[in-house]
């Protein structure tokens, strides 16, 4: 199937309200669905869960269908990821993944809040949820939460989101392609169509005529670079050094480190240490 | 789900509520049991992070008195299976959450904590 282009999105009204409208309600109702089609751990978040010390409690900020709770598969139990959402339906979902007799932990909460003890987690996760938060100030927020979760002193964090570089083997390109590179991203429609055989019976006419359901998200594409500035306005405003913990440094000084920052099969991902003397 | 574990990490969130607005009290709880793998290694790890006196005071709420009332320095494998139990077997199913400072509430259903404030109660 060659590359759909997508249609730019107009975020209007107050964000709250546009999210609640054009991510979270879409979620919910598209959750059986979708879950089907998210089963396989990317490599990268794999491969840092895989790091963690046996003894770690995290937090999947944004967890969807749970896919990452599960993990490390070959330390079951060694950590415990909780994994929080918007989206009861994901939810519903995510409390046995991997396996029906399992139980995960899971939390209904938005990640903009943070109802935790402050600082408590080792480590935490963000795959593919800051960008569907409809302004650059909430997903600034989002990112302040996240380092506000972990520890000061060892908190570890892994950030993934849309890029607006598609690989070539993605069904989706954005709007068009010869137009100047962007810095600040881009507010596109992302269509999901309804699989048949998951579809509600209802009055809706669309049912009628056999065509399938529709249902639009919206997604902010980050621009190269992007990611990783939001990460450094988030640490300055939280008073943090943005550099790594030096010898000579005095007592009780914060940072963040940036671990690593990438792009992969397209989406940027940004790695975070935080560190304290 | 709402387990020990997650428990001892929840705090409320709500608008001007910075103090007292921890460990959330449970109130109306049904519990199951189910078991869980045993972990010792994953225990020790987690065991400086527990706030010992919520993790012991909410246990004891909800009938079970195997913690000590101070952390023990040395553990055996008895004291690791009772923390076991505790943080990883006991399920609150349904019922709620109540901050001890400002008397929010938050519902539990289906095993789902529901964290979500109004948006006047945001802070």
């Amino acid at each position: 199937m060659p590359p759909r282009a997508l249609e730019v999105a107009k975020v209007e009204g107050r964000p709250e309200t546009y999210e609640d409208q054009n991510v979270h309600a879409v979620y919910d109702e598209i959750a059986a669905h979708f879950s089907s089609t998210r089963y396989k751990p990317w490599p990268i978040i794999a491969k840092f869960i895989s790091s963690l010390t046996t003894g770690w409690v995290g937090l999947d900020s944004g967890t969807g269908n749970g896919k990452y709770l599960p993990l490390p598969l070959d330390r079951p139990g060694g950590i415990w990821t909780i994994g929080l959402d918007r989206s009861r339906n994901l939810l519903e979902i995510a409390r046995t993944a991997g396996s029906f007799s399992a139980s995960r932990e899971v939390v209904w909460g938005n990640v903009l809040d943070n109802p935790w003890r402050p600082g408590i987690f080792d480590y935490a996760i963000s795959i593919a949820t800051i960008h569907h938060l409809a302004t650059h100030e909430r997903r600034r927020l989002a990112v302040k939460r996240l380092i506000q979760s972990i520890s000061p002193s060892h908190g570890r964090a892994l950030i993934y989101v849309w890029a607006i570089e598609q690989d070539e083997l993605s069904k989706r390109k954005v709007v068009s392609d010869n137009e100047t590179p962007s810095f600040t991203g881009k507010d596109v429609i992302v269509p999901w169509v309804l699989s048949k055989n998951l579809q509600v019976p209802s009055n809706n006419s669309s049912d009628k005529n056999g065509e399938p359901q529709v249902y639009h998200r919206y997604y902010h594409m980050f621009a190269q670079g992007e990611l990783s500035r939001l990460v450094i306005e988030a640490a300055e405003e939280l008073g943090l050094q943005l550099e790594h913990k030096r010898r000579d440094e005095g007592q009780n000084v914060r940072g963040v480190e940036i671990v690593q920052d990438g792009w992969e099969r397209s989406n940027y991902y940004v790695e975070l240490r935080l560190w304290q003397t | 789900m709402v387990r020990l574990l997650t428990h001892n990490l929840l705090a409320c969130h709500a608008k001007d509520c910075n103090t007292n607005n921890f460990p959330l009290q449970f109130k109306d709880v049904q519990l199951e049991i189910r078991e869980a793998d045993f972990n010792p290694e994953f225990l020790k790890g987690f065991m400086p992070k527990i706030d010992w006196k919520a993790l012991v005071d909410t246990a004891r709420q909800l009938g079970d008195t195997s913690l000590p009332l101070e952390q023990p320095e040395m553990v055996d494998d008895e004291f690791l299976k009772n923390l076991h139990h505790i943080l990883l077997e006991i399920h609150v199913e349904e019922g709620s959450m109540t901050c001890p400072n400002c008397g929010h509430v938050y519902p539990i259903s289906n095993g789902i904590p529901n964290m979500l404030l109004a948006e006047h109660e945001i802070g």
